[in-house]
Parts: C-alpha cells; sequence; structure tokens
C-alpha cells in the first residue's frame, strides 16, 4: 500500500504491523478512532513529513532514508533513536534474558550449555549498556547542542570550545558493533545446541532474538547512514559560520 | 543454494534484477540495496555469496577492502551500464543484454558457487582448525596462536576467516561458546 497524509492510522497498522514499532518510538497513544494520519500526527505534534518519511522506509523498504530523513531537524531523529534504546533496554533485552534464565532452569540435560547462552547473553547487554550510554551520555547531548547552537547568533562559549577539539567522526571509532554477537547468539542456539525440553519456550527466544536482530540492523542504518552524515554536514555549518573567519 | 545481493542505485535496473532472481533457480535469499552509502553495511550484515554490483558505483571502501569484507569463496558480477561485447567474460552483465544471455551468466555463477560451496560445507573443520579454534578460544591473540604453532600471522587468519565461515560465528565469545560445547575446551581451562 502507498501511505500517504489522508491513510487512516488504523488501516496504516493493520496493513503491516510491524509499523507498530514506529508508533510506540514516536509515542503515539492509540485509540485512533477514524483518524487519519495527517489528524494523529497533527494532534501528537509529529511533522507529518517525517512521520511518512520514516514509515515508508520501513514499509517499502526500497530507498536510502538519508536521502528523506536527513532533511528534517536532528533532534526529531534523536528523540526516535532515544526511545529506540529505552525499547530495547527495558523490554527486549530483559525479556530475552529472563527467557534464557528460563530455559536454563528447566533445562535437565545436566549439562552447562543454557548456563553459557546466559553467561553470553549477559556479556552481551554489558556491551550493548556501554552502547547505549555512549549515545545518551555523549553522542546525543553533542548532537543537540551542535544544532542548537548553529541557529544561534553567537554560539555558547563552552560548546565553542567543545565543537573546536570534537567530531561525530571520533565517536565513531568507539561505536561498537552491537549487532555481530546477537547474531552469534542466534546462531549457535539454531545450529549447535541440542534440543531443549521446552520447544515453545526455545522456540520464542529464537523469534525474539530474530526480532531483535532486524530492528537493530534498522537502528544501525538509521545510526550510520542518516545521523551521521547529517551531524557531519551540521558540523561543516557550524564551522563555516563560527569558527573559520 | 547461495545468498545473492544486488547493489545498483538505478530503480528501474533493481527490480528488474530482483524480478528475474527471484524466477532463478539456486537462490536461496535475496536483497537488493540502492544507496552507495548502505551498499557496504548491507555487504557486512548479510555476508552475501554472490555480489552483483553496478561498476559504476563509488563505494567508500576500496576493491581490496571489499573483497577482504566478503567471505573467500563469495563471487562478484558486476553490472555495466553500456553494451558488451558478444564474448564478453562471465562475471560482466550489461543493463542491454537478453534475459537468456543475464539468466545464462548468472546461473553459471550460482551453479560455481554451489560446487564449491557442497564440498567445503560436507567437512567439519580440520583437525588444524580445530586447533587453531582451541587457541583462540583459550583466548590467545593471532600473534601469540602464529608464535606457539610456528606460522605466520597471515595464516592464521586465514584459518580464522574459515573457522568463521564455516561456523557462522564472528566474535571470540561466540567461538569460546561453540567450543565449549563441543568439547573443543573445558570450563575448568578458561578459569
Ligand atoms: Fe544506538
Amino acid at each position: 500500500m502507498h501511505i500517504n497524509p489522508t491513510t487512516k492510522m488504523s488501516d496504516l497498522v493493520q496493513s503491516d504491523f510491524e509499523l507498530l514499532a514506529v508508533l510506540q518510538r514516536l509515542k503515539i497513544p492509540f485509540g485512533f478512532k477514524e483518524k487519519s494520519i495527517k489528524t494523529v500526527c497533527q494532534e501528537q505534534n509529529i511533522d507529518l513529513n517525517f512521520f511518512l518519511n520514516l514509515a515508508r522506509w520501513y514499509h517499502e523498504r526500497d530507498f536510502f532514508p538519508g536521502e528523506t530523513l536527513m532533511n528534517h531537524p536532528v533532534k526529531w531523529l534523536v528523540k526516535y533513536l532515544r526511545s529506540t534504546h529505552s525499547c530495547y533496554i527495558d523490554y527486549h533485552i530483559p525479556r530475552i534474558e529472563e527467557d534464557i534464565v528460563r530455559m536454563e532452569s528447566l533445562d535437565q540435560s545436566g549439562g552447562h550449555n543454557m548456563q553459557l547462552m546466559l553467561k553470553f547473553f549477559r556479556e552481551y547487554i554489558a556491551e550493548f549498556t556501554t552502547h547505549i550510554q555512549l549515545g545518551e551520555e555523549k553522542i546525543f547531548p553533542y548532537i543537540l547542542n551542535l544544532e542548537e547552537n548553529l541557529y544561534k547568533e553567537k554560539p555558547d562559549a563552552e560548546f565553542l570550545k567543545t565543537a573546536r577539539g570534537y567530531t561525530i567522526k571520533d565517536f565513531l571509532e568507539e561505536h561498537s558493533d552491537i549487532e555481530e554477537k546477537l547474531l552469534d547468539l542466534r546462531n549457535i542456539l539454531l545450529k549447535y545446541l541440542a534440543p531443549p525440553s521446552d520447544n515453545c519456550l526455545f522456540t520464542n527466544v529464537l523469534i525474539e532474538i530474530f526480532r531483535l536482530g532486524n530492528d537493530l540492523n534498522d537502528h544501525t542504518i538509521l545510526e550510520e547512514s542518516v545521523l551521521i552524515p547529517q551531524v557531519i554536514k551540521l558540523e561543516e555549518a557550524f564551522h563555516n559560520k563560527f569558527t573559520l573567519q | 543454494m547461495a545468498k545473492v545481493l544486488i547493489a545498483e542505485t538505478s530503480y528501474l535496473v533493481r527490480k528488474g534484477l530482483v524480478s528475474l532472481l527471484e524466477q532463478t533457480e539456486g537462490v536461496a535469499e535475496l536483497k537488493a540495496a540502492g544507496h552507495p552509502d548502505t551498499i557496504v553495511q548491507t555487504i557486512k550484515e548479510y555476508n552475501p555469496d554472490i555480489l552483483l554490483l553496478n561498476s559504476a558505483i563509488q563505494l567508500p571502501i576500496s576493491h581490496n577492502e571489499l573483497t577482504s569484507i566478503l567471505h573467500s569463496k563469495a563471487r562478484i558480477i558486476y553490472i555495466i551500464n553500456t553494451p558488451l561485447p558478444e564474448d564478453s567474460p562471465s562475471h560482466q552483465i550489461s543493463v542491454f543484454d537478453t534475459k537468456n544471455k543475464l539468466t545464462e551468466k548468472i546461473s553459471y555463477h550460482l551453479k560455481q558457487y554451489e560446487t564449491t560451496e557442497e564440498k567445503e560445507e560436507a567437512e567439519d573443520l580440520t583437525p588444524r582448525e580445530k586447533l587453531i579454534l582451541k587457541h583462540v578460544a583459550l583466548g590467545f591473540t593471532n600473534k601469540e596462536i602464529a608464535t606457539k604453532l610456528f606460522i605466520s600471522t597471515h595464516t592464521v587468519i586465514s584459518h580464522r576467516k574459515n573457522i568463521t565461515r564455516k561456523l557462522d560465528i564472528k566474535t571470540v565469545s561466540g567461538l569460546t561458546v561453540y567450543s565449549l560445547i563441543n568439547g573443543i575446551i573445558k570450563m575448568e581451562d578458561i578459569q
């Protein structure tokens, strides 16, 4: 289906329920009644085009999101990525962890395989938390500051100092690959573990891991192919305006 | 069966290739990427066996880097925006080629890939690879392993690439878990 402003929000979700994740991350409440996308966005103070571009990318997948998403204020994307982060940390990750804990308690094979999986997954959580902390504590505040200061007459003295010694490219080095370990976990569960006692639980953990993996992939594309290039542009504009005179 | 990635900026050509490949035997999975910036990311994530790449695309990485992120059995077929001579090599297809010509060339590579793949996949890790894996799982670096086993670091790296490809496990902790599950190392070894 082609998504346009007059499409009913409920029709949109019915045609592609994976888009619920987008709604949730934009904190759009349910209870759409017969309202169109346009009306819902207005009510929730969300830019219509930003919503359409995000929803179209998730739904159609056939273009590079940077071309359309980069033209919006960066703070919207940051807000979106932040709520994605909290979704992972508060919900998806603990759920998978709980399920692995349950699998371990049900494991009667006498081996330590589930214990190993749990240990491995907890290592992953630690890595993941570092990624999120780096974003929340350093990268995002820097980006928001950058955008804010760019439109001022005169940038804050303190930020000017930061901007002189910093570029988003430095962060990229620290920005670790948060998908690799998860893929490994998935492959080990899928290929190398003897079938456990509770198949329903086991299958469900796998499904959750696949889902999270796909979602993280989209998240990485948004961070690395939209956010970072957009910030590089903002940095250039900032330096042209303030530091290169 | 091969995983195919189409890296092509032209919407029409990309869609055309997708629909052609959907009808082609030997394609296990199919993905398309249309923007130079997402292509590299997609290659890394998706790890294709066959890459159809438009030769006019300027990737942000060099050709050598490209081959190093692809696995060792992967094949690249170039999409050329101009007509090709009758006797053009099989790893070049032109946007002007007929359906038959395209199918012929692409199928050739799919078959070639399949034969190398089957030979390789049929066997497990070689004893040598197991030995390397054991050392990796115990936490030794490539350099340490090279010294211990009297081989070059380069050889260690190429063994590791093969191990990762055969097992589908990339990270050291993932390899450690695999080794523990399969008794290549014991719990006591890493405590
Ligand atoms: Fe992130």
